[in-house]
């Protein structure tokens, strides 16, 4: 009977302590689902900027947490997600969009894949002409 | 026609092979951990921040006009400010150029134990403490230093310590850029 007792009080306290971590993971707290979906688009979009390759959801980076703050501020106080992005931008440029726009730096990035598979269509197809029309001679 | 072929198509293939060589040398030989600052040649940000020191003493980016000031980034927790600040010491006697400091996300205990410790080379300092003016200046780590012109234009960031040899070889040229009027 005790050792049941000590069984129950050791399960609900584990589960407890267990609700308590989950609280510390998440503090944000919203009252419009509409904006907590803005707010966990816009941190998924944005990179954290000391971390390469994480975005600002994952980044438990002192740094990508004073971003999220401000994201979360910025939805609180009404601002549009293109405003908000347009802040990260002007103080982290380009890299910290996990979705970069196309710019004169990166055209080529955007463009060369293009050009490149257009190039192989053409040289692809003067060969092959060329193959058939050797075959039918 | 054919003979004349054969000798272009090697030629094309190693042209071919050396410029996508040289591609990859400009996309991969840049340091990508490095981000170029937003600021380069754009106005400081407007900031009202409290002095560390001087608990009634504010500071706007107006403070930066007249003279040419160097903005060090430093914290307590950063463990390259203090092997950054021997130098700023011995730096701090060079009259015509303001050594401001940005004391970012940090306590005012440990920031002043930092100044009692290691010596106040600044000639004031930014207290920066939830980060926020850092983040107006796309601050992403500590230390960095601004060099920013008599007009309170930004014109460099150098991100990490700043050496003797990297006074040397990248700031003081840029600073004599600047007093020849840029």
């Amino acid at each position: 009977m005790i050792s049941k007792i000590v069984q129950q009080i050791i399960i609900s306290s584990l589960l407890l302590f267990s609700i308590q971590v989950i609280g510390a993971i998440d503090s944000y707290e919203f009252k419009d689902p509409e904006i907590a979906k803005r707010f966990h688009t816009l941190t998924y979009e944005l990179r954290c900027p000391k971390c390469q390759n994480q975005n600002l959801a994952d980044s438990n980076s002192t740094l990508s947490m004073d971003l999220k703050q401000i994201v979360y501020e910025k939805l609180l106080a009404g601002e549009s997600d293109e405003q908000i992005l347009q802040f990260m931008k002007q103080r982290y440029g380009e890299f910290i969009l996990f979705r970069p726009e196309m710019t004169k730096s990166n055209a080529f990035l955007w463009t060369g894949p293009i050009i490149f598979l257009t190039i192989f269509l053409i040289l692809f197809f003067n060969w092959y002409r060329k193959n058939r029309m050797m075959n039918d001679e | 026609m054919s003979e004349q072929s054969s000798i272009l198509k090697p030629v094309i293939s190693i042209a071919a092979f050396i410029g996508f060589l040289i591609l990859f040398y400009f996309l991969i030989g840049k340091d990508k951990t490095e981000l170029p600052s937003q600021f380069i040649n754009q106005p400081a940000p407007k900031f009202q921040v409290v002095d560390l020191l001087k608990e009634k003493l504010i500071h706007t980016e107006e403070d930066f006009i007249g003279k040419i000031t160097l903005l060090n980034v430093w914290a307590s927790w950063c463990p390259s400010c203090y092997a950054e600040h021997p130098f700023w010491r011995q730096y701090a006697k060079n009259k015509d150029i303001v050594l401001v400091g940005l004391n970012y996300r940090d306590t005012k205990k440990k920031a002043l134990k930092f100044i009692n410790q290691q010596g106040n080379s600044y000639q004031w300092i930014l207290f920066d403490k939830n980060g926020r003016l850092g983040i107006e200046f796309g601050v992403y780590g500590a230390p960095e230093t601004f060099i920013i012109d008599p007009q309170g234009i930004i014109r460099y960031r150098h991100v990490g310590v700043v050496t003797p040899e990297v006074y040397k070889t990248i700031f003081l040229p840029l600073i004599d850029k600047i007093k020849g009027g840029f």
